[in-house]
């Protein structure tokens, strides 16, 4: 189906964008709106860009796909997941303001179609695993499931969409040897990029599998959803790490604001909230290993070959 | 075991792999792992077609044979990366824990139990699949294949979600209930879907047909006709009792609604690399058919009778150790001691062999 311009200018990954981009050619003028677009997501500044004209608008669309270009020759997680956080926030505010059809539209480009039967709005339960977020709400446990169908809203089908976004930008394709201008591009991105590395550096088996893979999105820029952020700081204070310290972990996370995160984990410690248990952790979806010690923080009483033995397991379980 | 016991199974073993039934969609796509000690020995071998695999099982002969779960573009590649991972099967393992050699055979109808609702509330009702295959696991428990196109992209997260659901992993009934502000209980109604609609059911249930196990006021019919009638619309309200004190009574069923023994140990369902015994063969341990059971059949199947590769011929064999009772064939047979010489119904002879509880005369 071919939703028009205006369709493609706001959701430059649908089919109607590729199409209305035809032969168009690469340009320094779209390589250029491509690098503020990449800014922009490190910025963390998700307006939109409204623009007038029909060729600036097929610019437009080509400044995502150059965006893209960008990125795959980077291979830059910290840019990479920035951007996908970004767009997909982008997105998300403009399908707000869009009617149902539109909507559907948009989640018709990822498989996400819902359909409504005795006033229910049901999506079919692959879909809805693949792109429901690690969180107590959308955890299956939770939903109405009939016969292979998840129960949702429109509100949960727009975030379904956010995410969907975010994960398809996410697997930007490798690429191997661009032209020169988008090179240079990169270049100049990575020179610009903040220099805040994660100080804290962990050896396997320092903390349980759980704790080990948060840490590990924190390194690689991926977004936490708030359980995660939660869980870690609570965890973090019971081990004895310092607030800076906890702080300066976060610094990884792609929307990270230390006013925000400090302000976060002191209210924790000042509350004295302990540790929440396996189950607890469980429940919001982010046990990744079978440790049998009721609560994370009793991995530190574990012989050093038990710990290895569960990694092992774990690793091999997320294989694949 | 014995090197001749060994022998002699094998031969068995061999000659039912001739006629054996297999059914194994995407064949020529999985990778296989074949052990005689060990399950697995051998990993990484892959098969053109269902003829060049049985050749392999009549002429090499072993205890252990598995498949993947997983469609590879390249099956035989090393290593795992290499083979281009397609899509695998979701599955899931039952199993039962128990002491001792002989102990788990007694258990394997609650395993059983578990299997069925398994099959028909979850994977069936709830998740919607089609094309589940049920079989025997040849030895304590039970593997379900669910080889539903729509669910073979599944990746490790969303498939743990999955076991999540199945074992009850973060579930708090008290979330089904809220107080509106008419000051009325709301809860779930029996005809919502997953767990909330599951659990009304299951209360309303237990109300009917044991009012006592809640409380006293549900003897009552008169109380018990007021209170499910307003359960049927959600509202939980219609009874003397103290909310809280309702809610809390409840508590018990929320521990009969999953299932517990999916074995969540070795990350079967979650793997997305994992070899599964073939259905059909042979487990070397007991000597039993990982046997397909067909659907219908569940309510009907028992492993120790229907597992067994059949034959009407006799083996006389000696106990080396002493073994109990069991139900084996259709029969009673045992106890027997350390020492005792028997003349048994061969696929009797063959299960205590593998067991390595005797040994060929
Ligand atoms: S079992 Fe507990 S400690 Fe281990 S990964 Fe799960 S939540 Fe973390």
């Amino acid at each position: 189906m071919d939703e028009g311009l205006d369709f493609a200018v706001k959701y430059p990954f649908s089919d109607s964008a590729r199409k209305s981009l035809g032969d168009i050619q690469l340009t320094e003028r779209i390589v250029e709106l491509a690098v503020e677009r990449i800014r922009k997501a490190v910025r963390g500044d998700d307006s939109a860009r409204v623009v007038f004209h029909e060729s600036d608008k097929r610019e437009e669309i080509a400044s995502f796909a150059a965006a893209r270009m960008i990125l795959g020759h980077l291979r830059n997680s910290y840019l990479t997941n920035r951007f996908a956080i970004n767009e997909s926030k982008i997105v998300r505010g403009r399908i707000n303001k869009e009617d149902e059809r539109t909507v559907d539209a948009v989640a018709a480009q990822f498989g996400i179609a819902s359909a409504v039967e005795n006033g229910m709005m049901l999506l079919d339960l692959p879909t809805y695993l693949r792109y429901s977020v690690r969180d107590p709400h959308y955890k299956l446990i939770n939903r109405k499931l009939f016969s292979g169908r998840v129960e949702i809203n429109a509100e949960e089908k727009k975030r379904l969409v956010e995410e969907a976004v975010k994960k398809h930008i996410e697997r930007i394709p490798t690429v191997k040897d661009p032209p020169d201008i988008i090179k240079n591009a990169g270049k100049q991105l990575v020179a610009e990029i903040p220099k805040t590395e994660v100080r804290m550096t962990v050896k396997a088996g320092d903390h349980p599998p759980c704790v080990m893979r948060l840490l590990e999105s924190l390194k690689n820029h991926e977004n936490l959803p708030h359980h995660a952020r939660w869980f870690l700081a609570a965890y973090t204070l019971a081990i004895g790490m310092g607030e800076d310290d906890i702080v300066k972990l976060f610094a990884g996370a792609p929307d990270f604001s230390e006013k925000i995160t400090r302000y976060q984990v002191s209210h924790i410690k000042k509350k004295g909230y302990s540790v929440p248990s396996c189950a607890t952790v469980m429940s919001y979806g982010l046990c990744c290993a079978v440790c049998r010690i009721g609560s994370p923080i009793n991995w530190h009483t574990l012989e050093k070959g038990r710990k290895d033995a569960i990694n092992a397991e774990a690793d091999n379980a997320a294989k694949g | 075991m014995q090197p001749r016991d060994r022998q002699a199974l094998l031969k068995l073993f061999a000659a039912y792999y001739e006629t054996a039934d297999f059914r194994i969609p995407g064949l020529e796509q999985r990778e296989f792992g074949i052990g005689n000690i060990r399950k697995i020995e051998a990993r990484h071998l892959n098969f053109p077609n269902l003829q060049s695999f049985r050749g392999y099982l009549t002429n090499n002969t072993p205890f252990f044979v598995s498949h993947s779960t997983a469609y590879y573009e390249f099956p035989g590649a090393t290593p795992i990366q290499k083979k281009a991972w397609k899509g695998a099967d979701l599955v899931f393992d039952l199993d039962i824990h128990a002491e001792g050699k002989y102990g788990p055979y007694a258990l394997l109808g609650q395993v059983k139990a578990d299997l069925q609702r398994l099959v028909k509330d979850f994977i069936i009702n709830d998740f919607g699949c089609r094309d589940v295959l049920v079989a025997f696991s040849g030895n304590r428990g039970y593997h379900v294949h669910v080889r539903d196109k729509a669910f073979l992209p599944l990746g490790g997260e969303e498939r743990r979600e999955l076991v999540d659901y199945v074992m009850g992993n973060g579930l708090n009934y008290r979330d089904f209930f809220s107080y509106s502000d008419k000051k009325q209980l709301l809860g779930p109604r029996p005809d919502e879907g997953g767990y909330r609609g599951r659990f009304a059911r299951a209360a309303m249930e237990l109300i009917n047909s044991k009012p006592t196990a809640v409380s006293r006021v549900f003897s009552k019919e008169k109380e018990r006709g007021f209170f499910l009638g307003g359960v049927r619309q959600g509202n939980w309200s219609k009874t003397s009792l103290k909310f809280d004190d309702l809610v809390g009574r409840l508590s018990p069923l929320a521990a009969t609604l999953p299932v517990g023994s999916v074995n969540t140990d070795a990350g079967v369902t979650q793997d997305l690399s994992k070899l599964i015994r073939v259905p059909n063969s042979i487990h070397g341990e007991t000597g039993l058919i990982a046997k397909i059971i067909e659907p219908g059949e569940v309510d009907r199947f028992e492993p120790l009778r229907d597992a067994l590769v059949r034959s009407s011929e006799r083996m006389k064999v000696r106990f080396v150790e002493g073994v109990p009772s069991l139900e084996l064939g259709g029969e009673t047979v045992g106890p027997f001691k350390t020492g005792d010489e028997k003349e048994l119904p061969r696929p009797v002879a063959v299960f205590f062999v593998a067991k390595e509880s005797a040994t060929l005369l």
